[in-house]
């Protein structure tokens, strides 16, 4: 389901995810261990898949 | 005018029955299927998530192409307006092993400490509701406790095709394996619909156990084998003890806002922002606390405006827009477009799209 992740900064601070969807959706996604997307995004990562990470300046 | 006279009042022992004092004895919410936030109707479904009714949760693997959507077709004289109805419009009458279609609801565990699981005093729960279905046969209704991988199954039978019936199961406390008392998800209440034989090789388990899952859903019929197939549900309640009372009608807006806290459609598109570095920023207070900080995305076009001294100037093709957010307050950062002419600082922006959807979903 998870196409792509994206880092999101804000002020240069890290502070969500951007979850592409395999249906063009895409979802901000707070960094909280609680929230489910949340918890797919780790998932996806420990899957092997790697986070964009574009620094600070997006 | 009556009178009542008398002369001591004492706490009833026996089959006393712990109620949930804050509100609803209906530990389901929308059980009258009444909210459907998203859409009321979705078609060609192949996979698991919310997809009309709030609260209502579709796993789905590989059992057919579903319309799920919010329907008309109620019981007779039971006070309901509004099923769940799941259309079969692509048949799967050979399932593989691990393919199933299960409706389902997910209850946080601190909405569930009063029913004391995993100690001696642990209450019973029923579960009532009323289904109609084209296929008649064997069905299977399953509680599934995902702090301690432990289940509990019952089977009913569906006599008559496309008669409403109403059904009552009472599952036995559980006295092993507490419910964490946290806003996760700890209880999930399923309707099997199609079970491939990874979930029906066992004897289907009728009393609760750990996990395992060739016991979950032994006999379930398959409701994907024909695209003539329908199933309707509505009316769904759970309330601990062994009898089923009337169903628990609530008024619309407190169906709302139980709603509002798992999910959220932001259907303003005037709301008021400001401009940060050149973006439109816009703070949304959220209708009621949410679960947990929510997810977000933006589903409509970007319709945002401020002003300069000239007049009105748009901003236009955003290439992405970031979320931050708490349990009550989203922020919306646009980035990637363009004003059309300069704006002014410090006198704000209008807009953000319809269409928002925010989601704090078990």
């Amino acid at each position: 389901m998870i196409n792509s992740v994206e880092k999101i900064y804000f002020n240069n601070e890290f502070v969500s995810y951007q979850m592409t969807l395999n249906n063009g959706k895409v979802w901000g996604v707070p960094l909280d261990e609680a929230n489910s997307d949340y918890q797919a995004i780790q998932e996806w990562i420990a899957e092997g898949n790697t986070v964009i990470d574009n620094g600070g300046n997006n | 005018m009556s009178e009542l006279k008398v002369d001591k009042v004492s706490p009833r022992s026996g089959n006393y029955v712990a109620l949930n004092t804050v509100g609803s004895k209906n530990i389901i919410i929308n059980g009258d299927m009444s909210i459907a936030q998203r859409s009321t109707s979705t078609a060609s479904i192949t996979g698991n998530g919310y997809h009309t009714i709030d609260r209502m949760f579709l796993g789905l693997t590989g059992a057919g192409t579903w319309t799920q959507s919010q329907d008309t077709t109620v019981p007779t004289g039971q006070g309901f307006a509004k099923s769940l109805k799941m259309d079969c419009t692509t048949a799967n009458g050979s399932l593989s092993a691990g393919d199933n279609c299960i409706l389902q609801q997910r209850i946080e565990g601190q909405n569930l400490q009063y029913l004391k699981k995993g100690t001696a005093s642990a209450e019973s729960l029923t579960v009532s509701f009323w289904v109609y279905a084209t296929k008649t046969g064997t069905n299977i209704c399953e509680l599934y406790d995902t702090d301690n991988t432990r289940q509990i199954s019952q089977a009913y039978t569906i006599s008559s095709s496309n008669t409403w019936e109403k059904k009552t199961l009472t599952f036995a406390g559980d006295t092993t394996g507490a419910f964490n008392n946290d806003n996760g998800g700890s209880l999930t209440l399923l309707f099997w619909l199609a079970a491939g034989s990874n979930f029906t090789s066992g004897t289907l388990n009728t009393s609760w156990n750990s996990v395992t899952t060739a016991n979950r859903a032994v006999g379930q019929v398959n409701h994907a084998d024909s695209t003539s197939n329908n199933f309707y549900i509505t009316g769904i309640q759970m309330e601990a003890g062994t009898t089923a009372s009337d169903f628990e009608f609530l008024p619309h807006d407190v169906n709302l806002q139980r709603c509002y806290r798992y999910f959220y459609k932001n259907d303003d598109s005037g709301g008021a922002g400001f401009i940060y570095v050149a973006h439109p920023m816009f703070n949304i207070q959220l209708p009621v606390t949410m679960r947990v900080a929510p997810s977000c995305t933006d589903s409509g076009g970007s319709a945002i405006t401020a002003t300069n001294a000239t007049g009105q100037v748009t901003y236009t093709g955003p290439t992405s827009t970031s979320f931050s957010t708490k349990p009550n307050v989203v922020r919306l950062l646009y980035a990637g477009g363009t004003w059309s002419a300069a704006y002014t600082y410090g006198l704000g922006c209008i807009g953000y799209p319809t269409g928002l959807l925010i989601s704090a979903e078990l």
